[in-house]
């Protein structure tokens, strides 16, 4: 394209770009048919329609408690949720919903004793089945990890790890947040839920030009040299800018246990008096890490695979960030089968 | 004149070209910056005080509404409080009726002695509990 034309294109580039930016809100995520199993609290467990179910033991999906379980399912033919109905798994999905004010008392016990331990159980009610494959992503990896440490000979037969911090050392949350400058337990008084734009304004914070200039920079030229960015563009910035609060009983102990302290990884966390020994994982275990993981980079996932008693255990390294590697447009061909293979191997009566 | 014409970026590739650079170099700056101790103190102390704005103006509200005897936001949290604790003690009780409803169903399905033989009645559906999800 020449200067000429570029120039001529510009006009409607930049009505078609604020098009884009302003109608992201109106964007559908998270669109596969879906059936509300059990409800609790904040917390509801859904169950995917599918006619075509080849695996008995059924998948449960747990994120993060800081962004929405949408990026799961997050547009119609780019869905993690989609692909595993086609390849014929039973997939259930745990949102811990949006937590306000009032569930202030929720700390990790919460998350890891009660809601994720009674949707296990319904999982398996709803599924007829003694097991599942137990899949968490980023802290839902690490909540999921406690409680196959509580649960070592329970109803989790697989459990995969996806970008999931267990020893934050070195990391620039640890910075952030691990020294004594950061006055945890002042945030956690102030706000009974921490602000989820607050968390996400420190997210972007880690990489300020590439989050607040390089994305509409790139969108604008993909629309200048003619390109339709718009739905991929849409469904991740809506679920991105789609920020719960942070409980903030979980919050201080999220960042006091993990950051300050670092008890996950020295076995010096106790939920409800029992020791989360991570040496007691005895799951058949897949440890997924991207290579350009900035929030759970892969030197805090790897000192994992050291502890853990499982004797079947993978590990696949890819390139990619901390959600473009599930999310991104290359997952489908790239990371999604090697999970579905490794699952569906363990999948069977 | 032509092969030259091709090879040479025109003026706005060679903007665009400059411009990208920038950011780039913009983008290991900041991240560099972000990542010193003197910009997390700095960070700490701005969380400190947003959080300390909040809560003052947050009280400030809520005396408001109190002396103007209008129900605030620490009303509706403390009975959502009171709501999650019933809710809680329902699931509790909940999961121990499914459990003795399962066992009672297992314990109908084996096979009783001839004597006092009864026809088994079927175990009652859970699924009086799941809704449809409409969204």
């Amino acid at each position: 394209m020449n200067t000429l034309q570029s120039f001529a294109r510009l006009p409607r580039a930049t009505f078609e770009f604020a098009n884009v930016i302003l109608t992201t809100p109106d964007a559908a995520i998270g669109q596969a048919p879906r059936d509300v199993v059990w409800t609790h609290r904040k917390t509801t467990l859904y169950r995917y329609r599918s006619a075509d179910r080849t695996h008995p033991i059924p998948v449960l999906l747990v994120f993060a408690l800081i962004n929405r379980p949408e990026i799961f399912d997050l547009r119609p033919g780019n869905s993690f949720v989609e692909y595993l109905l086609e390849e014929g798994f039973d997939v259930f999905l745990l949102d811990w919903g949006v937590p306000d004010e009032e569930d202030a008392d929720m700390g990790l016990a919460e998350f890891v004793c009660d809601e994720l331990d009674w949707a296990v159980r319904e999982t398996l009610r709803a599924a007829a089945e003694e097991e599942l494959t137990l899949l968490g992503w980023c802290i839902g990896g690490t909540l999921s990890a406690m409680y196959c440490a509580l649960h070592p000979s329970g109803a989790v037969r697989n459990a995969v790890l996806l970008t999931t911090p267990i020893d934050p050392r070195g990391s620039l949350y640890d910075r952030w947040v691990g020294d004594e400058e950061f006055d945890v337990d002042y945030i956690a008084e102030s706000f009974p839920a921490i602000p989820g734009a607050g968390i996400d304004f420190a997210n972007k914070l880690m990489k300020p030009v590439t989050n607040h200039l390089t994305t509409y920079r790139r969108l604008f030229q993909g629309i200048l040299e003619g390109k339709d960015p718009r739905e991929s563009y849409q469904a991740m910035a809506k679920w991105v800018a789609d920020n719960p609060p942070f409980p903030s009983r979980a919050y201080r102990e999220w960042i006091t246990w993990m950051y300050k302290e670092n008890r996950l990884v020295t076995g010096r966390l106790r939920l409800r008096g029992e020791r989360v020994d991570l040496a007691r994982i005895e799951q058949n275990l897949l440890v997924v890490t991207a290579g350009a993981d900035h929030i759970a980079p892969r030197a805090g996932t790897l000192p994992l695979l050291d502890l853990v008693a499982s004797e079947d255990v993978t590990h696949l390294d890819r390139p990619g960030g901390h959600i473009g590697l599930m999310a991104g447009s290359k997952a489908k061909h790239e990371i999604w089968p090697e999970l579905a293979d490794w699952m569906s191997e363990r999948s069977d009566h | 004149m032509d092969e030259d014409a091709h090879a040479k970026p025109g003026p706005a590739e060679q903007v665009s070209r400059l411009y990208e650079d920038l950011e780039a170099q913009g983008a290991k700056a900041s991240e560099e910056l972000v990542g010193s101790s003197g910009f997390a103190a700095v960070l700490a102390r701005a969380a400190e005080n947003a959080a300390a704005l909040t809560k003052l103006s947050g009280d400030a509200m809520d005396i408001v509404l109190r002396n103007l005897r209008l129900a605030g936001r620490r009303d509706v949290v403390s009975l959502s409080r009171q709501l999650a604790r019933t809710e809680d003690k329902l699931e509790r009780v909940l999961q121990e009726v499914e459990e003795l409803r399962d066992e009672l169903g297992r314990a109908r399905t084996r096979p009783a002695p001839a004597a006092d033989k009864k026809p088994a009645r079927a175990a009652r559906s859970s699924s009086a509990r799941r809704t449809k999800d409409s969204s």
